[in-house]
């Protein structure tokens, strides 16, 4: 009977190590209401891999130049709206060592790559297929921007929707000034 | 004669089982395929969401089909490459790796359960069995008390 007590506490135990655990890892999503509150975060590391084939790409790998990652999705309008300026902004600061990543999410590839090829988007884009690191910067819906400064920072602004004005090239400028 | 016949329908049962499984994971229907994915941006089954991912997906869905895709492949493309939707999208968690636990572990606390009641009710039954013989056991009655209540309950027979 002993033995029983002692293997029913274990189980109820360990149920709870694994809310506790789920908790602790769902505290994601916090670096878009930190940034929007003027601060700079640490940015999480992922590795996707590209919407157009050819293995993965890791955010590490961009140390060192400053990031702008751009949420998209092939369904969303806004998206498609803001395209071709992203392409010209992308274009216009490269030499300066600016790289903008596009981030798919939740979005099938066959769509997506026909989005690529209709926007004629030239730099690298890759697929966050189950929303993950959406999540992890606490992205709510597309498009939505990000600013990565060359330590690997997420410096404000972060920008919800097309944006309006020159914030896209401000948040470039702050970023390669951080 | 009579363990052939068994054998035979279990064999007929085996078949009559596994023949329409294996017909649909062969040439698997738009419908079923839809009932056993979900929404990765909505989490409701395919079948009921009009979102514009699910759309894609029900798109994909025919087009494979359509391709001679078998229902595990359809299944593994969009979870894994080239879709990469993830484990999510499954509304039914799968037999195998860390899915199992899903269906290991409401079965094993069913089978503890179980395990417990049985357990608890063999002791209840062992301390009654042992209350009785304690009884039958017990110091005798005196003679004069026995005489009487005899007589009590030939009263109430008769």
């Amino acid at each position: 009977m002993r033995a029983l007590r002692i293997l029913v506490a274990g189980c109820v135990l360990a149920l709870l190590g694994v809310l506790v655990w789920d908790v602790a890892h769902r505290s994601g999503g916090k670096i878009a209401r930190d940034v929007d509150r003027g601060e700079i975060v640490k940015a999480p590391a992922f590795r996707l891999p590209r919407t157009t084939g050819g293995g993965k790409l890791s955010l590490a790998s961009l140390r060192g130049k400053v990031v702008v990652l751009n949420f998209w999705a092939s369904d969303c309008v806004p998206c498609k709206q803001e395209q071709r300026r992203l392409n010209a902004v992308a274009a216009r600061y490269s030499p300066k060592g600016v790289v903008f990543l596009g981030i798919d999410e939740i979005d099938l590839n066959g769509p997506a790559r026909a989005y690529l090829r209709h926007y004629d988007v030239r730099y690298p884009s890759v697929s966050d297929g189950d929303g993950a690191v959406a999540g992890m910067f606490g992205v709510t819906g597309t498009p939505e921007t990000f600013f990565i400064d060359r330590r690997g920072r997420v410096v404000p602004p972060h920008i919800v929707a097309p944006p309006q004005g020159d914030a896209l090239e401000a948040g470039i400028r702050r970023a390669l000034s951080a | 004669m009579i363990r052939v016949a068994l054998l035979t329908a279990a064999a007929a049962f085996a078949l009559a089982v596994a023949a329409p499984a294996s017909a649909s994971e062969q040439h698997p229907t738009e419908s079923e395929l839809e009932t056993m994915l979900a929404c990765p941006s909505c989490h409701v089954p395919l079948d009921e969401s009009d979102s514009p991912v699910a759309q894609q997906m029900k798109a994909f869905i025919r087009k494979r089909i359509a391709e001679g895709a078998t229902r595990s492949q359809i299944v593994d493309e969009l979870v894994g490459p080239p879709n990469n939707l993830g484990d999510a999208i499954l509304a039914v968690p799968r037999t195998h790796g860390f899915d199992l636990i899903a269906w290991v572990l409401p079965l094993g606390g069913i089978a503890v359960g179980a395990v417990g009641v049985g357990a608890g009710a063999w002791r209840w039954s062992r301390r009654r069995a042992s209350n009785s013989l304690l009884l039958a056991d017990g110091p005798s009655l005196d003679p004069e008390l026995e005489r009487r209540i005899d007589e009590e309950l030939l009263r109430f027979d008769g």
